[in-house]
């Protein structure tokens, strides 16, 4: 059987064939299973981001594979792309990244809007996220006059809402105090726990890593370790 | 099938980007209202241009006709390229009385046009001497409404003058005052007479005020011997609008060698004219429009590109590009409208105004204004519902126009370029 997600010999050069040629990431090898709950780590440049975006399909991959549910997703076009972050993938960026003229529960409606649920699946939807996330109270807030804490928790309601089979998280906690990271940590691992969505995400800090069930390690752009 | 939404999601579907774009213009207030300003000024001022430069030209048009060409004319073919004595339109008196009963027909009268040399004691300055029947003259002209001084024409009046403002200055004369012409009559022979300024008008058309000056027909028949004799015939048609119908309607009823012109025919020059120097000031209005439509492309450029990591992120979360350009187009599209209706508002307002209040050009335009024939220099400005509609439409098809290539540009980037372009 064909496994969720397959990343075959990955690599990406920046600025190709310029002066500034660099190397994101070397042949990397990966695979990951359907309800997974992954960290990536290694340290500063070592290319955790650069990895996370060719999975999501951001950028383009150099040479390599990247086959997601079957598909390989290098040969998609920009449009195919978007419907599939869409329809699959829930993205958590570090600096949160909400829509600041939305309040929280428009940014978590958004994708499933976009998806055209009904207002009444928005709102059930809504209401049962944020009862997980515990920001039932925020919802009519604007991202503005919300702490860091709390954009992140509605961002991480933004990417499960629609219920994506994927969560892509780069580095999640890095902007938050480290209470505030674990209790975002296992709100994570509840939701991957509960509705079975499979979660990676990169992270610096031990503490944050340590509640992975599997850790991939970069350096350099390379895979250094692959632990269960 | 895939990719297609089905009729529940077409029917539930509530474009959240198209929300976040009218979101996007009622919130982002700084930006939005700039925006409708650039469009706004831009209407008002091409609508405001336009009726200006209309007026201009429906005020000469006008007032050349309804002063003193009229509305019809009746000559001899020849006298039209050569206005000379020989070519002239006989039995006039006869003609004029079937012509006054004709149904399409208001007023008639005749006129005998000629050129003479005014002198007085100190002057001597040429011009036309015209034969007019003054009652008549009354509804084809505006001789008897360009009054200044003194008194019009009366039909029994004999050696009365009713003479130019302009010219009057020339020959440094006022009411009462002796102005003696010689001139050819219908017979070649010399005329000369002594007449005395009755009444002096000014029509505010320069070359005519310097040129002309007039007197009973019935008084300059008797000098120059042109009983029955006329120049020209001109009517007034009971609605100016079918005056091309009446005209040519009448062209049936005449002898070989007369002819019948509208305005629109014997103006023609002139209407040409008019749409040349119309043609020149749309290049002027059209180069501002250019530096116009720039600084909102520029600005559009700015302030896409100030939330370029907003667009990206609306992309990473799977917005795709067309989407993304409906929600960019959407906002440009609200601006551009409420730029316009508000510069419609304001530039159809001014038009208005000017257009009951004329605009009073200073005396230091006067030098300018004579040399297009005004004295006048205020200008009504044209209000023209249709054409401040086509301004309208002008701008804002423009001003989006110039929105979709920065919309383009930030669209084409991919989503990991935009978050983290700087
Ligand atoms: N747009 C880019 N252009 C050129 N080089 C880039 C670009 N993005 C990343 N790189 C390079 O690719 C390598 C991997 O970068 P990446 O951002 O993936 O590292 P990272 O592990 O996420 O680092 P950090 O922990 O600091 O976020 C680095 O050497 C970086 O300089
Ligand atoms: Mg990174």
């Amino acid at each position: 059987m064909d496994s969720f997600l397959r990343v075959q010999s990955v690599s990406k050069i920046f600025n190709r064939g310029e002066a500034g040629e660099s190397f994101g990431l070397k042949d990397i090898n990966l695979q990951i299973n359907k309800g997974e709950f992954i960290v990536i780590s290694g340290p500063s440049g070592s290319g955790k981001t650069t990895l996370l975006n060719l999975i999501g399909g951001l950028d383009s991959i150099s040479s390599g594979k990247i086959i997601f549910n079957g598909i390989d997703i290098s040969s998609l076009n920009e449009t195919e792309l978007s419907d599939l972050r869409r329809d699959k993938i829930g993205f958590v960026f570090q600096a949160y990244n909400l829509i600041s003229l939305f309040s929280a529960r428009e940014n978590i409606e958004y994708v499933m809007k976009l998806r055209g649920f009904s207002q009444n699946e928005c709102d059930m939807r809504v209401d049962e996220v944020a009862r997980k996330l515990g920001i039932v109270k925020l919802l009519d807030k604007l991202p503005a006059n919300l702490s860091g804490g709390e954009q992140q928790r509605v961002a991480v309601a933004r990417a499960v809402a629609s219920k994506p089979e994927l969560i892509l998280a780069d580095e999640p906690t890095a902007n938050l105090d480290s209470r505030s990271a674990l209790e975002l940590m296992d709100m994570m691992e509840r939701l991957n726990r509960e509705e079975g969505i499979t979660v990676i995400f990169s992270s610096h800090d031990p503490m944050v890593i340590d509640k992975a069930k599997r850790s991939i390690i970069l350096k350099d752009g390379h895979s250094l370790i692959d632990s269960f | 099938m895939e990719g297609f939404p089905s009729y529940k999601q077409l029917k539930t579907q509530s474009f959240p980007y198209l929300q976040l774009a009218f979101k996007t213009v009622r919130k982002e207030r700084g930006r939005s209202s700039i925006t409708i300003l650039l469009t706004a000024l831009s209407t008002a001022m091409l609508i405001f241009i336009t009726a200006l430069m209309d007026g201009e030209h429906q005020t000469l048009l006008k007032s050349s006709v309804e002063l003193y060409s009229g509305y019809i004319n009746i000559k001899h073919n020849k006298f039209r390229d050569e206005p000379s004595i020989e070519y002239l339109i006989r039995d006039s008196d006869m003609m004029v009385d079937k012509l006054k009963n004709r149904d399409d027909i208001q007023a008639v009268s005749q006129r005998f046009d000629t050129f003479v040399l005014f002198s007085t004691d100190s002057r001597s300055v040429g011009g036309m001497l015209s034969g007019i029947q003054p009652e008549s003259e009354k509804m084809t002209s505006k001789l008897k409404l360009s009054l200044l001084k003194g008194k019009y024409l009366q039909a029994d009046d004999k050696d009365s003058l009713y003479i130019g403002s302009e010219l009057a200055k020339l020959l440094k004369v006022d009411i009462g005052d002796r102005v003696s012409f010689i001139g050819t009559g219908s017979d070649y022979s010399f005329c000369a007479d002594n007449l005395t300024v009755k009444g002096i008008f000014q029509t505010g058309l320069f070359e005519f005020d310097s040129q002309s000056a007039f007197l009973n027909k019935s008084y300059f028949d008797k000098v120059f011997l042109t009983e029955s004799l006329a120049t020209e015939i001109v009517l007034l048609p009971k609605n100016i609008d079918m005056a091309d119908k009446a005209s040519h309607s009448i062209q049936h009823t005449l002898s070989e060698e007369l002819s019948s012109e509208s305005w629109r025919e014997s103006m023609k020059s002139l209407v040409k004219a008019m749409e040349l120097d119309a043609i020149f000031g749309y290049i002027t209005v059209g180069i501002l429009f250019i530096v116009i439509l720039f600084v909102i492309l520029i600005y559009t450029f700015l302030t896409l590109f100030a939330r370029i990591k907003e667009i990206g992120v609306l992309r990473a979360v799977g917005t795709s590009q067309r989407e993304i350009f409906a929600m960019l187009f959407a906002e440009s599209i609200t601006l551009s409208f409420i730029g316009v209706v508000v510069g419609v508002l304001i530039g159809g307002g001014l038009a208005l105004y000017f257009n009951i209040n004329p605009i009073e050009f200073g005396a230091e335009f006067e030098e300018q204004f004579k040399q297009y024939g005004f004295i006048n220099t205020a200008i009504p400005t044209d209000f023209n519902i249709s054409n401040i509609f086509r301004d309208g439409l002008i701008i804002f098809a423009l001003s989006i126009g110039s929105t979709i290539y920065p919309i383009i540009k930030v669209n084409s980037y991919r989503p990991v370029e935009a978050i983290h372009h700087v």
